[in-house]
């Protein structure tokens, strides 16, 4: 991709949107948690609509143990590598947050067929550096950098594991967590030299489950953490409070000169944009508030709970999720301070509007996404972590989860959901599973960074 | 014979397996043949979730189960060693008071995890 001279990705956002059409993804789908006693696998999906096999798994690259939670991942090099011919995007880093190890996935060789090349052994990285509960995967350059959630014994803050490009252990990326009470998700802009953390919980806190009453305990983070990229310190905190409930998922804007980005709060279901104002000094507003709704069955109103967002290539649109409502929306947000409201579609949730979709039932609610690079095709799945699944949807022990694509229109605004698209992982050989985060081989809407 | 215990898996037929009363009976029991689910090995994460049905455990090292869930006899295998002879059933179909909605069922303050749970109110 990009020019025959140069590196992984692409110069800009903009030439990024202009590359060829996905033909295949990549979702990992687990085991653990569900009764099945198989490992988690990465499934390549086939998503070219010329292809006698579109919309079926093609593949699976199993795990070579059981107990793993593969949940996200991200590439060995993006963009920020684009300078250098002796980089190239070839290997996808899938770690298992129970096991703490770190899968290396050579997905180059065979597209079609990914194979193991490498795993970094959990233990090896507790004893090394006093890390567990892997989440977010970034390259760094030609280095990389994973959060971790806990420490060895699963206490919050944990911190970032620095690997260098052959995958060997650097140590501990960061040189200080400051008072950072939690870690999560982070997205960097290098020519602002910022960082942005935020905070779900510690491992021992949100692995066996989500006990609600553990929130007013302060078990859960409400806070954004600003960092001085190349001192790898953190030095300032937004405190959001009852706005920012449960900070996941931070993206800045993909134009690498913008100071904007945002955040998801889970449970407070809202939207944090952030920026840096004109005197210096970052600034945060709640840009989106999804209330809450009424349940037939419940006493309580039911939140959305927002688990994840994404920002189109061109920085137009904002997508997020309700997992428990099961709705996907889509925000225009050219001014990132009024966004709105332009598109959403249902599928699944706990309010009964679409349970079934394209003739398979929908256990769950739309939980991780991405989009293509054009922006036009959003590819949905259902299952949050085993055990919150197990909570709020028992069902989909027994029917699996499931990939939907949502077409959308960038010229617009607008969503609908794609008829000749699904894909059903409660028909997997071994059994129901759960798919959770995809990528694309030529890269996505949520790995590249430019310097 | 002192150093061993009797466990018995109530949901597999009954079977007996005689294990190391030191070592945490995920791998004594793995080692023998049971099939077990599990994840982080350090009772952590409620994965390898069994319940006791009668014995006693020891499982001080667990550190993910609340009390609710400890009150239904929930035992963290990774980390639990058989003080006595025990009787278990082992996997998700023992999981049925594992989960529950915490909008619709929560728990009261003595039910919190035990680091911060609150005594039981009289
Ligand atoms: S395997 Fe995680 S608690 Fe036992």
């Amino acid at each position: 991709m990009g020019e025959a001279c140069c590196g992984p990705g692409y110069p800009s956002p903009a030439e990024a949107i202009k590359a060829p059409r996905e033909k295949l993804l990549y979702t990992i789908a687990i085991y653990t948690g569900t009764g099945i006693q198989k490992p988690d696998y990465l499934a390549t999906v086939d998503a070219d609509p010329d292809s006698p096999t579109y919309s079926q798994v093609i593949h699976r690259l199993e795990m070579p143990g059981i107990g793993d939670e593969l949940h996200h991942m991200g590439w060995n090099a993006c963009s920020s590598c684009h300078d250098d011919s002796s980089m190239a995007r070839k290997y996808l880093l899938v770690p298992g947050v129970r096991s703490n190890n770190i899968h290396v996935i050579d997905t180059a060789t065979d597209p079609r067929a990914p194979r193991l090349h490498k795993i970094i052994d959990g233990a090896e990285i507790r004893a090394k550096t006093d890390l567990s509960g892997p989440h977010t995967v970034h390259c760094l350059g030609s280095e990389i950098i994973i959060s971790f959630l806990g420490d060895a014994r699963g206490e919050a803050p944990g911190g970032y594991l620095h690997l260098d490009k052959d995958f060997e252990i650097v140590g501990r990326w960061e040189a200080s967590m400051g008072d950072i009470p939690f870690g999560y998700d982070f997205w960097y802009q290098p020519r602002h030299n910022v960082m942005i953390s935020s905070e779900w919980a510690a491992p021992n806190t949100f692995m066996p489950g989500f006990d609600l009453e553990e929130v007013g305990y302060l078990k859960y983070g409400r806070r954004l953490h600003v960092w001085d990229f190349e001192k790898r310190v953190p030095i300032e905190t937004m405190y959001l409070g009852e706005d920012g409930l449960i900070p996941l998922e931070v993206k800045f804007l993909h134009d690498p000169d913008s100071t904007h980005g945002f955040c998801g709060a889970a449970l407070s279901t809202n939207v944090i944009h952030f920026w840096k104002s004109d005197d210096g000094k970052w600034a945060w507003e709640k840009i989106i508030d999804v209330d809450n709704e009424p349940h037939p069955e419940w006493p309580i109103p039911v939140p959305g709970v927002m688990s994840a967002i994404l920002v189109s290539m061109d920085d137009r649109y904002l997508y997020i999720n309700n997992w428990l409502h099961g709705d996907m929306r889509q925000y225009d947000i050219t001014d990132p301070h009024n966004p709105k409201l332009t598109g959403q579609v249902w599928m699944g949730g706990l309010l009964g509007r679409a349970p079934e979709v394209n003739g398979v039932k929908v256990a769950g609610g739309p939980q991780m996404f991405q989009l293509s690079l054009d922006g036009k095709r959003l590819y949905v799945t259902t299952s949050l972590f085993s055990t919150w699944d197990n909570q709020f949807y028992p069902e989909i022990r027994t029917q699996g989860g499931v990939m939907v694509q949502i077409d959308c229109d960038v010229d617009n605004g607008g969503m609908s959901i794609n008829p000749d698209f699904i894909v059903d992982f409660g028909k997997e050989p071994n059994g129901p599973s759960r798919c959770h985060e995809t990528r694309y081989p030529g890269g996505d809407c949520t790995s590249d960074i430019w310097l | 014979m002192s150093g061993t215990r009797t466990i018995t898996i109530a949901n597999r037929g009954g079977a007996a397996y005689s294990v190391a009363e030191r070592r945490p009976l995920l791998d004594t029991l793995r080692e023998q043949g049971v099939d077990l689910p599990y994840g982080c090995r350090y009772g952590g994460c409620i994965t390898c979730a069994a319940r006791l049905t009668a014995g006693t455990i020891d499982q001080r090292r667990q550190v993910a189960l609340n009390n609710r869930q400890l009150a239904n006899g929930y035992v963290l295998l990774c980390v639990a060693r058989p003080v006595t002879d025990c009787v278990l059933e082992i996997g998700v179909e023992s999981h049925g008071l594992l989960y529950r909605n915490p909008f619709l069922d929560p728990l009261a303050p003595h039910e919190l995890k035990p680091a911060i749970a609150r005594p039981k109110e009289p």
